[in-house]
Formats: C-alpha cells, structure tokens, sequence
C-alpha cells in the first residue's frame, strides 16, 4: 500500500478548533479577589488552566498562567473573564509599545 | 565582517535565576519571568578601559563589550553619543545649581532614543539568521524598525492599531515597511501581536528579541557618565512608559561603577510620567511595590501604557537608589515642553515636556535639592507631536507690506516688555 500524502489523510482542522497554548497574565481587580474566577472558567470552559506565578494582596490579583485547549475555547475564555472585570494581557504585557 | 570574542555569557531569568542558551527567546519556561542578558564582567574589565575608549568612534558601540552582539555590529552604526548639553538657562528657571539635558531629540536616525534599542535588536536578529524583523508600536518603535531595518536590507512588519494618525504611519510607511492596521480594542491588538510574534518565525524587536534590544538603552547611561566626565550624577530624571528604560540606566551606570570606570558615588534615579497614566509613579507615592493597570489618557501618547511591563523593576530601582517619583498633567507637560525649547533650544515630543515638568516639581519641593546636579534624559522630538501644542504656543502677527507698520509693531512689543 502506498504511503499517504501528509495531506491525503485526516482534513485539516479549522483554525479555532487546533489545539494552542496560550501563555497569559490576569489582573484581577479587588471585588473578585474572593471569587474562584479560576475554577469557575474550568467549569464553563474545556480549557486546562496551569498557574505559574501569582500575587494576590486585598488590593488587586495578578496570575500568570497558561491555558490549553481549542483556539475557540481560550477566545471564548479570555471573552469571559474580560467581562467579569478581569485584564488578561500576554505574557509580554505590552507588546505595542509607543 | 571580523569576528569577535562574545562577552554575554547566557539570558537569566529576572525572577528565578534560571539560565538559557542566547538565542531568539524572552521568558522563562519555568515562570515565565522576562529574560536579561549576563556578561561576563571578568573580560570586560579586561578590554573596557577609559584609554581603550579615547580611540573609538563617538558613537553607541564605542561601548560594544557591553551591548549584546557577537560580531561587530551591523545596523544602526551612527546612532548614539548624543550631544549633553549644559542647561545653564532652564537651571536657573528651574532653581537647581547645574543641570544637564541628555539630548535624545536629535539621535539618529529617526529622533528618538528607540534608536539605540532597535540597532541592538536588529544586529542581533541578524547574527542569529533572521531576515524578516517586526514590531508593533504606535509611533517611535516602528518608526525606528522601519528606517534602521530599510538601511540594514531586512524586510520589517510594522503592527498598529487601525485608527492611528496619518502621521505616524506615513513614517513608517515611507522606509517601504509592510504596515499591517489590526482593528479591535487595544487588549484585542495586543494579544493577537504576542499571537504573531509567537506564531511566526521573525524576530520580533520587543518580544521574543527583547533581552537583547532592552539592552541598548544602557548606551544612553555609558554616554552620561563619560560626557560628564567619568562621573555618575547623583540625580538622573527619566520618563517611564514600560518603564525599562529607567532600569536600563540603573544597570548602565553600575556595570560602569563595577567595571570601574567611575568612581562610587551616590546616583539617585527619578521617573517621570504623565498624569493621565501614572501606574508607576501613582504606586511609588502610595508606597506600593506593585502598581494597578489604568487607561491612558494624556498626550503624551509615547508614554501611555496602562500596564508597564517593567513597572515592578523600575519601582524597585527607584526605590532603592533613593529617587523619587512624580507625575505632571497634560498642562504641565506643555509647560515642560516650553521651557526646554525657551530656555535651550531643544523642541522635545510630550515625553520631554513630562521629564522637564517632573524634574520642576522635584526640585521645587526639595526631593532634588537647589545645590545639586542633575540630569534630564530626553528620547524624542517635538517634531513628532506637533499636535500635543498647536493652538498654545501663540500665533503669527500679520502685517501688510508696510515698512511703517512694521516699525509701529516693533515698537508696540518694546513697550510692552519694557
């Protein structure tokens, strides 16, 4: 049997159904600190959360964290925790600068 | 081109210490934590001296033991060794013994300090292979890509909000730059460029080159301590956007104090911001080592950034050097911008205005006492934000043709300031 062609095989994915990292800071502002925004967004959301850095005092939350999943998932992730309240920014925070 | 001896040794994690190879890469896989470039100090002393200087171009890579490049450089070699000029005449209006205006205005060769970032990050883009660089910038950075990046032969990829002014894309656009509009809020545009610079195989100048071009701000440093003469003033006022030029000073003047081209001497390093976006400064006088994200809203338009992503470093340089910092409102900051072209002839952009204005209010309140020095570093020229001062800095006088009237004005003007 010959062997098939890269892409003779599977159909491609849409671009908002690949699977993606996304490597993100979240700012939460001090209302939501006491809220699991976190665990909640994993309910809502097949996404996998990993934290790698967090401080959280009673004024503000910042959380570096990635998130795993569907291109569309994480939009509709980000999407959500925008509304909340929370500032998600990459892990460059500010990539356009003056 | 002759190769040279490599004086970097590896890119550190700023939070944990973590070391990495020197390639394209700008955070730790750990804790994601910004990388920085480690030299190794032992060789520099070694070939770094002031006799080895005397004989080198004036330009930013007379320091290139300590910019981050292998090889001789190769994009951007006239940018730096601006002039520092001796402001005796804004000292005065300003009540301060000596002041020094580090003039960043006139660098070249697209008028600004981000020159010095951009030839660093472009000669080194270039020695790890890439052919394609990019940026997303709303006016000094693609300006800076653009131009260094069209005399260096590279092709560039400028990103920009949709909506930006004509203005500003026209100098980016005429150096044969691909401008790319992106449209959606600012959060939308920010993401989906770390998306890019992340997707795509280009060295990105402030993403995923970073550790290398933040480096190039310290030649702004080198310069101060050599033009005043192998010394570190004891006050330095700078303008804080990201704020990484301020920790770039910082780590400009100590490596010169370490390496031993200065002598040890008290260096107190100021932030300036505007009002209108003033996380940074709001948080030093709160006393906090953390600051909150605003929207900006000023016009100093090179300043505004909500979220600095050195905001935590510059506080914690300021803090422990001892300088303060302030902010001035959009007023203010015309004032700034008036005075320096008054009292010096220097037209600096909003950023300028924001340094001049903040070193006013420090010095008018003792944190920068009448009998000392200090320097103000400007990064770019009023030719670049014109609007920030039309309509307030008066208008013509129109006469007809008339020798007469003429002679009727000049005397109306002298008896007015008489």
């Amino acid at each position: 049997m010959p062997p098939r062609s890269r892409t003779s095989g599977a159909t491609k994915a849409a671009p908002d159904a690949r699977p993606q990292q996304s490597r993100l800071w979240l700012t939460y502002p001090a209302k939501l600190i006491k809220r699991p925004v976190l665990w909640e967004l994993t309910q809502k959301f097949p996404v996998v959360t990993n934290i790698r850095q967090a401080s959280i005092t009673d004024k503000i939350g910042i959380v570096c964290l990635e998130f795993d999943g569907r291109r569309a998932d994480i939009k509709a992730a980000i999407k959500w925790l925008e509304k909340l309240g929370v500032k998600v920014e990459p892990v460059e925070f500010n990539v356009i600068e003056s | 081109m002759q190769k040279t001896e490599s004086y970097m040794r590896a890119l550190r994690c700023r939070e944990c210490g973590r070391e990495y190879p020197l390639t394209a890469t700008h955070v730790c896989e750990f804790d994601f934590g910004p990388l920085e470039v480690v030299y190794d100090y032992d060789l520099i002393q070694r070939r770094l001296t002031r006799a080895a200087l005397a004989s080198r171009p004036q330009t930013m890579w007379r320091y290139r033991e300590l910019l981050p490049v292998v090889d001789e450089p190769t994009v951007g070699l006239q940018v730096g060794f601006t002039p520092l000029i001796k402001a005796d005449r804004l000292a005065r209006r300003l009540g301060i013994r000596e002041l020094w205006i580090k003039n960043d205005a006139v660098n070249y060769p697209s008028l600004s300090f981000k020159d010095r970032v951009v030839s660093v990050a472009l000669s080194r883009s270039r020695e790890l292979g890439f052919d394609t660089v990019a940026c997303a910038s709303t006016g000094n950075l693609a300006n800076s890509v653009a131009a260094n990046a069209a005399s260096a032969g590279l092709r560039a990829y400028v990103f920009i909000p949709s909506d930006l002014e004509q203005g500003k894309i026209l100098n980016s656009l005429i150096y044969g730059a691909r401008v790319i509009g992106i449209r959606g809020h600012y959060d939308e545009v920010n993401r989906l460029c770390a998306e890019i610079a992340g997707k795509f195989g280009w060295a990105f100048v402030n993403v995923n080159m970073r550790p290398y071009y933040a480096e190039g701000s310290k030649s702004m440093a080198f310069e101060i301590v050599e033009q005043l003469g192998w010394q570190v003033p004891k006050h330095t006022v700078v303008c804080m956007a990201s704020g990484s030029l301020l920790t770039k000073i910082r780590k400009g003047y100590e490596e010169f104090l370490k390496l031993g081209l200065a002598p040890e001497t008290e260096h107190r390093i100021h932030g300036a911001q505007a009002t209108g976006c003033s996380p940074i400064s709001t948080a030093h006088k709160a006393g906090l080592d953390f600051f909150k994200p605003v929207k900006p809203d000023t016009i100093a338009k090179s300043l505004a950034i909500g979220t600095p992503a050195d905001g935590f470093y510059a506080l914690k340089a300021i803090k422990e050097t001892g300088g303060a910092a302030e902010d001035v409102t959009d007023d203010e900051i015309r004032e700034g911008m008036r005075l320096l072209a008054e009292c010096e002839g220097i037209f600096a952009e909003t950023a300028g205005g924001v340094t001049v204005g903040v070193a006013k209010k420090l010095i008018a309140a003792g944190v920068i006492p009448a009998e000392d020095s200090a320097v103000l570093c400007i990064t770019g020229n009023g030719l670049k934000t014109l609007d920030a001062v039309t309509g307030c800095v008066g208008q013509p006088r129109e006469i007809k043709p008339s020798l007469r009237e003429f002679e009727a004005l000049v005397a109306n003007e002298e008896t007015v300031t008489a």
